[in-house]
């Protein structure tokens, strides 16, 4: 009986080193250690044997049955990873093969430019806020100190709607608005669509967007417009960018500078883009003209202020090397999926 | 304005490179647009002095020149012009030359022969009649015998100058002439300004004598001067006057008009010459026009004015627009004898209305709408009397005629010299800021820290301290403004309500990959008419533009849709095979017409999109994350707009107005479009859905025991709304029905027709327990007892 157990473990363990495959174990595991497995018919003839002989054999026999268990529970996982190897190494793809197309939303570009600048303007503590585009003569030139029949009124050519209702030519015209709904400290911008009866071309819109900003307190002074200024520049064309004042009029500021930015492509030495000059000229601003601060309610004597007009259009189209305005108002799917980066 | 270094030179010693004094300038307030130099414009061009000539023997017309160019041998060149005869000196464009009209000159052979350049005319020279003594005859320009062989042309043409186009701000009409531009250069150099001192002599007689002037409106002229000059000599004037001119691109006509025009140049006051004899009833009257008063204009036009208009009248009718233009028959002539010479200021404001209205503009006009100084109009006068006589154009009569009511004297200002230094936010010495005023002619004294500033009548712009900052910081430069951090209390910047809610929208859409597009707020007025709407209805009734740039442009939109359909075609056409596109702007709705007062702007959003899986409902479904993002559960209606699909649009509405209209559009819109596809859109109300107030975020348990599913199919009429029937089992499903979803709409075979099958999975859950069928039958029962009182049976 005890070499019928060895001869049966032998060929047992034999037989499962040929197994591959989940039902072939199965086959195997029925046929030994079924109910009507070899195993099994081992333990049933026990019964011819003696007493004393019958617990020995028992123990042997449950040790066989054991262990061919622990090998089948192993050769089952053997060949379930080499299954899964096989079954990976079928389902290699070729990942250079393009990903699935999936279309990104996005914002149109001049919008992309307007939200970097609230963050930059927003984070200094300016407050954004908004104003009507049809604006009476009075906000839009008068309170700005352009009297009626002023020469400064030739700046801009005014698209008008009716006597003393216009289309608004700046985002100036938000300046005494806010001044009659706020107190000092004021500290706010003012994004906007603007019109002037310019011919379209490919860098002239009738319809563009303007940033304005406005400080006022006490003892605000041209050097800190110029830090504010130099603040924002730096934010939008990199760290090292200079900012440098060139005297100017506006008639709503006293004194006027256009105000130019150290060219970012050549880094000051003269390039294509700012046309050898190394500098590119980014906006115009002052000190509020203090008719402007008498026509908001607020004493000049007291206060002083400063304010800036930055060109949002021209902004877009500088820093992504747009060349035609144009283009941002036609709206090809094509361009406005280019602003997403 | 053009002006050139030669001119500036008269009156300031200018010792730096043209470059430098523009970047000087450009630093003190004058931006410089271009600056050209003259000598450019000419290379290797010479006088000739044509030594011999011979006929080509190729030719009939040729002839072969022997030109002494000042060099030991002759050059041979070969010319086909007529004109040219030995010893006569003429310019020679030698080998390797250039010409103004961008000519290259090479040596070359004709018909066989060798020619080493060419002779030139006036307008190869880039000369018009006029410009030049001999530069307008036919064929090749014959020059005096006073230039040598060998000269540059340059030199005989004045060319050896630049001439820099200054960029003058509207504050500065003092710097509209060569005058104001060398003060400010000789303040930029740090060198003294040398004006001219008229001088003259006069032959006697007396001014009164001839003519009489009686200003009627003083409010619209302030100063009238007027001189007589007889025995005119009108000839053609000399050429350092004519190269003056020429530089500032005026024409010289003759020594009297370019004296006039001189003038206006060099002082900024425009002058102007009668033409004595012409002068009915010899005097001068300064009134303003009779309402309908005619008068017709150098250029041939006829103007009937009005009686906010000034004009220089003589005794029988108006002869001048005022600071404008004068009329025909006043004007100086080839034959006038006598001549009334009048310098004046007209108040700039006046000019400005007058020319608008006619819509006029002369070189006098926009000077005097920026604004002429009421002293300089005697400077003027004297300079154009200094140069009558130098050029003895004709005798000057004694007597001066001056109408004003009295002359302003130098306004005084006094500030704190602090204040300056408080503005700019640096510290300019003191004793510099008096120096840097003294040096702009203002008069300026320092006393117990304040300042006292003599402002001169030309500088009407300096009113205050501002003013006088602006002037101590462009002269010292705007270097020294050193940038400052931002001071102040530390406040936190806030964007307002509207604009947070929009940006909050524009997130959600993006993320729904929908792309933001920007349009003209202003529209043809005939893009409405693209929507198919009623006569009456209000989107009709548009704010229109006085003076739009075209039809295109001419309406302030009501309504986004037909720039959103625009933009779709375009695409479209472009075959761009999908969009989803949306605008973010406003809408302006008058409050009555005409317009009266500023329109309401009414922020509007409006979706649309075409291909790829569009259709209703992927747009619904939109409309709905949109609404859901606010908290709005609308109610959806089927709605009416003529530009959709009768059958496949739908207004959202919430409190019975509606938030969103939205649909697939009517093909016939399409069609006009040129779009033969389905498109999409929507128009969502941001103002109405602004105005609603959002609930507040609250958190719910998440749900600790399982939902109880129940699949129902149910049978109804095919024209009963599946929200109906939502409302229904809702209802009556109570608290314990937690949720519907619609998974299924049938018709067709196995279905009774008129019918529809409609299948529906309820979930029911409570938070407590796990729910038994004891508890959901009951419910169950009651929503079919519900479902059957509308028609709408289980299906078995």
């Amino acid at each position: 009986m005890k070499e019928q157990l060895e001869a049966l473990r032998s060929e047992a363990l034999a037989e499962l080193q040929g197994l591959n495959d989940p039902k072939q174990l199965e086959d195997f595991r029925v046929r030994y250690m079924g109910k009507k497995g070899s195993v099994t018919a081992l333990l049933r003839g026990m019964g011819a044997l003696s007493a004393e002989e019958r617990p020995v054999m028992g123990q042997l026999v449950n040790q066989l049955r054991q262990e061919l268990e622990e090998a089948v529970t192993a050769k089952a996982d053997a060949i379930q990873a080499q299954l899964q190897t096989a079954r990976l190494a079928a389902e290699r793809v070729d990942v250079t093969m393009p990903g699935k197309k999936e279309k990104n939303g996005g914002l149109h570009p001049l919008n992309v430019v307007l939200d970097d600048l609230i963050d930059i303007f927003q984070s200094m503590g300016f407050d954004i806020v908004d104003g009507p585009e049809v604006e009476t003569d009075y906000y839009n030139f008068q309170a700005l100190n352009v009297p009626e029949d002023h020469p400064a009124r030739d700046m801009q050519d005014t698209f008008y709607l009716a006597d003393k209702l216009l289309l608004r030519t700046q985002t100036s015209a938000a300046q005494a608005r806010t001044m009659e709904e706020r107190k000092p400290p004021i500290r706010i911008i003012c994004p906007g669509r603007v019109y002037r009866a310019d011919e379209v071309d490919a860098t002239h819109s009738p319809v563009f967007h303007q940033i304005e900003g406005l400080v006022i307190d006490k003892g605000v002074t041209m050097c800190d417009l110029k830090g504010v200024l130099q603040q924002f520049a730096q934010e939008i064309y990199g760290e090292d960018t200079q900012v440098r004042f060139r005297p100017s009029f506006f008639p709503f500021t006293e004194p006027s500078v256009e105000v130019d930015v150290s060219c970012s492509e050549c880094g000051g030495k003269g390039c294509r883009v700012c046309k050898g000059a190394g500098w590119i000229e980014i906006l115009g601003a002052g000190m509020v003209h203090p008719n402007v601060l008498r026509a908001g309610g607020i004493d000049p004597e007291v206060y002083t202020g400063f304010a800036f007009g930055i060109g949002l259009d021209r902004l877009t189209t500088t820093r992504y090397k747009i060349s035609d305005i144009r283009l941002l108002f036609e709206n090809d799917v094509r361009f406005l999926e280019q602003f997403d980066k | 304005m053009y002006i050139s270094l030669s001119w500036l030179k008269k009156y300031v010693d200018i010792d730096v490179p043209v470059e430098e004094l523009c970047d000087r300038m450009v630093r003190s307030g004058f931006e410089v647009e271009d600056i050209q130099d003259l000598s450019q414009t000419m290379k290797n061009v010479v006088v000739g002095v044509v030594t011999a000539m011979e006929k080509h023997p190729d030719s009939d017309h040729l002839w072969i020149c022997q030109i002494d160019i000042g060099d030991a041998e002759p050059v041979q060149i070969i010319t086909g012009a007529q004109n040219v005869f030995v010893g006569a000196h003429v310019p020679a464009a030698l080998h390797n030359s250039d010409l103004p009209n961008g000519m290259h000159i090479t040596k070359g052979k004709l018909r066989g022969l060798p020619s080493n350049g060419m002779l030139c005319s006036g307008e190869e020279l880039g000369l018009k009649a006029g410009d030049f003594p001999g530069c307008d005859v036919y064929g090749i320009m014959i020059l005096a015998d006073t230039y040598p062989a060998g000269m540059d042309m340059r030199e005989v043409l004045s060319l050896n100058d630049y001439v820099i186009d200054f960029k003058i701000t509207a504050n500065r009409p003092d710097c509209n002439c060569v005058l104001g531009v060398a003060r400010e250069a000789a303040v930029a150099l740090n060198k003294p300004f040398n004006g001219p001192i008229p001088a003259y002599t006069e032959v006697g007689g007396d001014v009164n004598e001839h003519i009489s002037v009686r200003v009627e409106d003083y409010d619209l002229c302030p100063r009238y001067m007027g001189r007589v000059v007889k025995n005119l000599r009108i000839k053609e004037s000399p050429d350092w006057l004519k190269q003056c001119l020429r530089a500032a691109g005026m024409r010289p006509i003759n020594n009297i008009v370019d004296i006039t025009n001189f003038v206006m140049l060099e002082t900024g006051h425009p002058m102007h010459a009668f033409d004595l004899r012409d002068i009915r009833g010899e005097q001068i009257i300064v009134r303003r026009a009779t309402e309908g008063e005619p008068i017709t204009t150098l250029d041939g036009k006829e103007y009937a004015l009005t009686n906010e208009m000034l004009v220089i009248a003589d005794a029988e009718g108006p002869s001048c627009l005022a600071g404008i233009m004068g009329s025909l028959d006043s004007e100086i002539k080839e034959d006038t004898k006598d001549l009334f010479l009048e310098a004046a200021k007209f108040r700039r404001d006046s000019v400005r209305r007058t020319c608008r209205s006619l819509g006029m503009r002369t070189e006098a006009s926009s000077r005097f709408e920026r604004g002429v100084d009421t002293i300089g109009v005697e400077l003027a006068m004297e300079r154009a009397l200094q140069l009558i006589h130098d050029l003895d154009a004709g005798d000057i009569i004694s007597g001066v005629i001056d109408c004003n009511e009295g002359l302003p004297a130098a306004r005084e200002l006094k500030v704190p010299v602090q204040k300056i230094n408080a503005l700019l936010g640096i510290e300019v010495p003191h004793d510099t800021i008096v120096q840097i005023l003294n040096n702009l002619c203002i008069d300026t004294t320092l006393l117990n820290g304040i300042l006292t500033c003599q402002i001169p009548p030309h500088r009407d712009d300096i009113e205050g301290c501002a003013d006088l900052a602006e002037e101590v910081m462009r002269i010292y430069g705007c270097e020294h403004i050193v940038a400052t951090p931002i001071r102040g209390d530390i406040v936190r910047g806030r964007k307002l309500p509207e604009r947070i809610l929009t940006d909050r929208i524009k997130r959600l859409l993006i993320s729904r990959r929908m792309r933001e597009i920007s349009t003209y707020s202003f529209i043809s007025s005939k893009a409405i008419d693209t929507l198919q709407l009623a006569a009456d209805d209000a989107r009709r009734q548009a704010v229109t533009l006085l003076n739009p740039l075209g039809e295109e442009y001419s309406t302030m939109r009501t309504q986004l849709l037909t720039s959103m359909l625009t933009v779709l075609s375009t695409n479209y056409n472009r075959k761009i095979q999908e969009a989803r596109l949306f605008e973010v702007s406003k809408r302006f709705v008058p409050k009555a017409l005409p317009l009266t007062e500023q329109p309401e702007e009414i922020p509007a959003l409006c979706i649309g999109m075409y291909g790829g899986e569009e259709d209703f409902f992927t747009l619904k479904g939109v409309v709905e994350s949109l609404l859901d993002t606010f908290g709005v559960q609308p109610d959806y209606e089927a709605s009416s707009e003529p530009y959709l699909h009768p059958g496949r649009q739908a207004a959202a509405c919430h409190d019975g107005a509606a938030l969103v209209t939205f649909g697939e559009m009517h093909p016939a819109v399409c069609e006009k479009y040129d779009m033969p596809i389905r498109v999409y859109v929507a128009e969502v109300d941001l103002r109405a859905l602004f105005a609603i107030e959002r609930p507040r975020v609250l958190y719910k348990a998440l749900p600790r025991f399982p939902a109880v599913e129940r699949d129902l199919a149910l049978l109804c009429d095919e024209t009963m709304p599946v929200a109906s029937i939502e409302k229904i089992i809702r209802q009556a499903g109570g608290k314990t029905l937690e949720s519907i979803e619609l998974f299924d709409v049938y018709q067709g075979a196995q279905i009774e027709s008129g019918k529809k099958s409609v299948a529906y999975s309820l979930k029911f859950r409570v938070a407590d327990r796990t729910l038994s069928d004891e508890d959901i039958d009951p419910v169950l029962a009651k929503i079919f007892k519900k479902l059957k009182e509308n028609d709408c049976i289980l299906r078995t």
